[in-house]
């Protein structure tokens, strides 16, 4: 009788520990985050007013807005995303070229995308002065990928 | 009057006597059988007819070893499509299971029923096959797209314990139906790469913390080889 006392209690610690796996809290495929600096200082913030974008043939993500970062999502079904930024009276547009990685995360959560070499395959500079890159694969939302100087 | 007491006493004597060695002749000496016992999950045919994408056999069997003891041994096929939210994937392999059982019921004279706890260690050999996964991404401005890889991850392999409980009742002549739960406890398992055992045949659902559960209802017959006194 006392193995059994003992084996139950032991049953019982192995199967309390059990967690919930149903619901997906990591984190899932990363945006692309963009910063707007000073052209004329580029350690300054620049916040670009009356900001639209969208991707090309999309509806707008931001629709004239004061904005200092933007965070737009990638086509995980192409290779390359087009953007269209506009500001009042101008409009510039960027070409994202990438390749996609699908990264197991979970259970619940599937797979993430992430996205490496990121590169510019071709943009325009109407007010968009300078664009660089800062981080050439996505696998996160810490910190900026891309700085536009304006 | 002390004639009288002699002969009360006497009789007394002459009486409890004959009541003890009466008890004695009463007393039938009852011959524990001790055999193999092999059965059928009948669970898992049940659970095939109700859930689509799965597919099993579990047998079942077991040595008395001692009065209380039981040597147990399992073993099986699975084959099972899982659906996630995010994924889909099919599990197909076999495994084995080892251990005891100790019978912790005290039987009337009989009857040779069990309520039982046992250990098990598992052992299995599986495939898995991603057959598709729709990436995860917030928001649903880019039209969600889903992969059909079809990607086979091939010579898995996992090892577990378990702690069951369970009982089994004798219905008719060495026929048995049992039950028991399990509660699984992986030591490890060789991950496929970039994704990972969700399920595992014989361990069933791989849980967050590598834990998991099991259940089966079984049909078995003893086959006695031996009748012992104890």
């Amino acid at each position: 009788m006392k193995k059994f006392i003992v084996l139950i209690i032991v049953s019982i610690l192995a199967f309390s520990g059990c967690e919930k796996d149903d619901i997906c809290i990591e984190a899932t495929t990363p945006n692309l985050i963009i910063r707007f600096y000073n052209n004329d200082i580029p350690a300054e913030i620049k916040a670009v007013t009356s900001l639209t974008v969208w991707a090309d043939g999309k509806e707008n993500q931001y629709a004239s807005q004061t904005l200092d970062s933007i965070v737009i999502p990638l086509d995980l079904a192409n290779n390359n995303t087009l953007y269209r930024l506009s500001t009042a009276t101008l409009e510039d547009q960027i070409n994202f070229t990438y390749t996609r990685k699908d990264v197991f995360v979970s259970r619940s959560c599937g797979y993430k995308t992430i996205f490496e070499n990121l590169q510019i395959e071709s943009n325009t500079t109407n007010w968009v002065k300078n664009i660089s890159i800062n981080n050439s694969t996505i696998d996160n939302e810490t910190a900026a990928h891309i700085t536009i100087f304006h | 009057m002390k004639q009288l007491h002699i002969l009360l006493f006497s009789i007394s004597l002459l009486v409890s006597s004959t009541v003890y060695s009466q008890q004695k002749q009463d007393s039938i000496v009852i011959k524990q059988k001790y055999g193999i016992r092999l059965g059928v999950d009948l669970s898992k045919p049940i659970i095939s007819i109700f859930e689509d994408g799965t597919k099993g056999l579990g047998l079942v069997g077991d040595i008395r070893v001692l009065r209380n003891y039981y040597a147990a041994f399992e073993m099986g096929f699975d084959e099972k499509t899982t659906n996630e939210d995010y994924l889909n994937f099919t599990t197909k392999g076999s495994y084995i299971k080892a251990g005891f059982n100790y019978n912790a019921y005290k039987n009337w004279a009989g009857m040779n029923n069990e309520i039982y706890v046992g250990v098990r260690y598992g052992l299995s050999f599986f495939n898995q096959t991603l057959n598709s996964y729709t990436p995860n991404v917030k928001g649903t401005y880019f039209i969600p797209t889903t992969f059909e890889p079809n990607t086979e991850f091939n010579d898995l392999t996992a090892q577990w314990v378990e702690f069951l409980f369970g009982m089994k009742v004798e219905t008719f002549n060495n026929l048995y139906l049992g039950v028991s739960v399990s509660f699984n406890n992986m030591i490890n398992t060789e991950e496929p790469e970039n994704f990972k055992n969700l399920y595992v045949p014989g361990f069933n659902r791989v849980f967050l913390n590598n834990a998991g559960v099991g259940f089966n209802y079984t049909l078995s017959y003893l086959i006695p080889i031996i009748k012992k006194n104890n």
